[in-house]
């Protein structure tokens, strides 16, 4: 009889993460405009949804009146976190028509920390609120 | 024949087996996240909890939630609870005991993404933004939302911290530390109970850790010392104390933590260079014209 490591003890993967406010991650407040009424809302075109640790991205092209593309990216936090709010890691593909809301890059470049993004069909993510830093357990 | 021989291994095999299950047993823990299981995918019963035992310090562990307080990012924390909304890289603060020149010229060289000296992550060189190693105690300092677990086996006490995915081993069987231990990113821990407090020695430390957030430094003749004791089946206190004569003029003395027991399990959190890479490249360093948007 073999003994193995994993024999002697358990491990759980898997459990629910809680929301983590966005600007706690990585300084991002020091980057991006934190202030109240600095939130600029965009329509463009999925051209990269990035569902990856640490952080989740999204990229999208904007297209203004005299038909200049610029290329626009959006930072959120971890998987895990993302998918409390109803994200996940097909719910965004190349192509897909997006309206997003953040805060922009204190540099003025086409960058921002995502608060809210609306798919083509209405449906507006993320679909749940957080309160503060609360933590959720619908196991409990 | 085979049976006489196997029969001596068998059965201290065994014992062991019984024993390292009954010291695994975790605290009414729960395993899912989006996904992976559902909740009505897990077998009824699976984390009925145990009674308790001051000497079993297994489970998930983390800090409370209270609204505003978003995570302890250090030994000392000058903020406990920040105002929703404000940008809490300004308003914190940890604080370091006064450093050598040495130390201070560490300090001096880290341009960390928090605190009063912060700068925006694509100007910053804290290496936990390449997805090098956290360290201890830094990485445990997450745990405000990303919990760590105790695992208890007859020879060692494996901390797990979800942040990273790190481990950090502790030794039970009665060694010492290591005399002149190689750096490792964890460090080298022993540990032994006094009554019902577990204290915990740990050295060897790599020195290219951060301490926190802040860009607080070390060396590697930081010694560790941490008590935890579990009050009861929910909470388990720790305290921690730190000399590091090469960096500090005298011993940093952390606040005491109360952990809070979670009632869910720790989920794989690994940090990917290439997927860090990627998101550095097409998002952070973007944001301050670094690389091409």
């Amino acid at each position: 009889m073999k003994l193995k490591l994993s024999t002697c003890f358990v491990l759980l993967v898997g459990s629910l993460v809680v929301g983590a406010p966005l600007f706690a991650h990585h300084g991002t407040g020091v980057a991006y405009e934190t202030g109240k009424g600095t939130e600029v809302t965009l329509k463009g075109t999925v051209t990269e949804w990035i569902w990856a640790n640490p952080h989740c991205g999204l990229l999208f092209d904007v297209t203004d009146a005299k038909g200049i593309v610029q290329h626009w990216g959006a930072e959120l936090g971890n998987p895990h976190k993302e998918s409390l709010g109803g994200f996940s890691k097909d719910i965004l593909k190349p192509g897909d028509k997006i309206t997003v809301t953040g805060h922009p890059s204190k540099s003025g470049a086409p960058r921002m920390t995502l608060s809210r993004v609306v798919l083509a069909d209405g449906h507006a993510l993320p679909d749940k609120a957080v309160k503060g830093n609360g933590e959720e357990d619908p196991s409990e | 024949m085979r049976n006489r021989v196997m029969s001596p291994i068998l059965v201290p095999v065994a014992l062991l087996a019984c024993s390292c299950v009954t010291f695994a047993q975790t605290y009414g823990t729960k395993g899912y996240s989006p996904g992976a299981w559902k909740p009505d995918e897990l077998p009824k019963g699976v984390s009925d909890p145990k009674p308790f035992n001051a000497h079993d310090l297994s489970g998930v562990w983390s800090l409370p939630t209270t609204q505003g307080y978003f995570e302890r990012h250090s030994l000392n924390d000058k903020a406990v609870k920040i105002p929703p909304g404000t940008p809490e890289q300004f308003g914190e603060s940890a604080f370091p005991p006064p450093m050598t020149a040495w130390g201070k010229a560490k300090f001096d060289s880290y341009k960390p993404n928090y605190g009063p000296r912060s700068v925006p992550p694509g100007q910053g060189n804290d290496p936990i933004g390449d997805c090098d190693p956290m360290g201890y105690p830094q990485d445990l300092f997450r745990a405000h939302l990303l919990p760590w677990e105790f695992l208890v086996l007859p020879d060692q006490v494996l901390q797990h911290m979800q942040f990273r995915d790190a481990w950090r081993i502790i030794w039970t069987d009665g060694r010492d530390l290591p005399k002149n231990p190689d750096p490792a990113w964890y460090g080298y821990s022993v540990g032994h109970w006094e009554g019902d407090t577990f204290v915990v020695k740990s050295n060897g430390y790599d020195d290219r850790t951060w301490l926190d957030l802040y860009g607080d430094p070390h060396s590697d003749q930081m010694v560790l010392e941490e008590r935890f004791r579990r009050v009861d089946i929910d909470h388990l206190e720790h305290s921690m104390t730190l000399t590091d004569p090469k960096t500090y003029t005298q011993p940093w003395v952390g606040d005491k933590i109360t952990w809070v027991r979670k009632k869910v399990a720790i989920f794989e959190q690994i940090c990917a260079p290439s997927e860090e890479s990627h998101f550095n490249d097409r998002i952070r360093d973007a944001a301050i014209g670094k690389s091409k948007p």
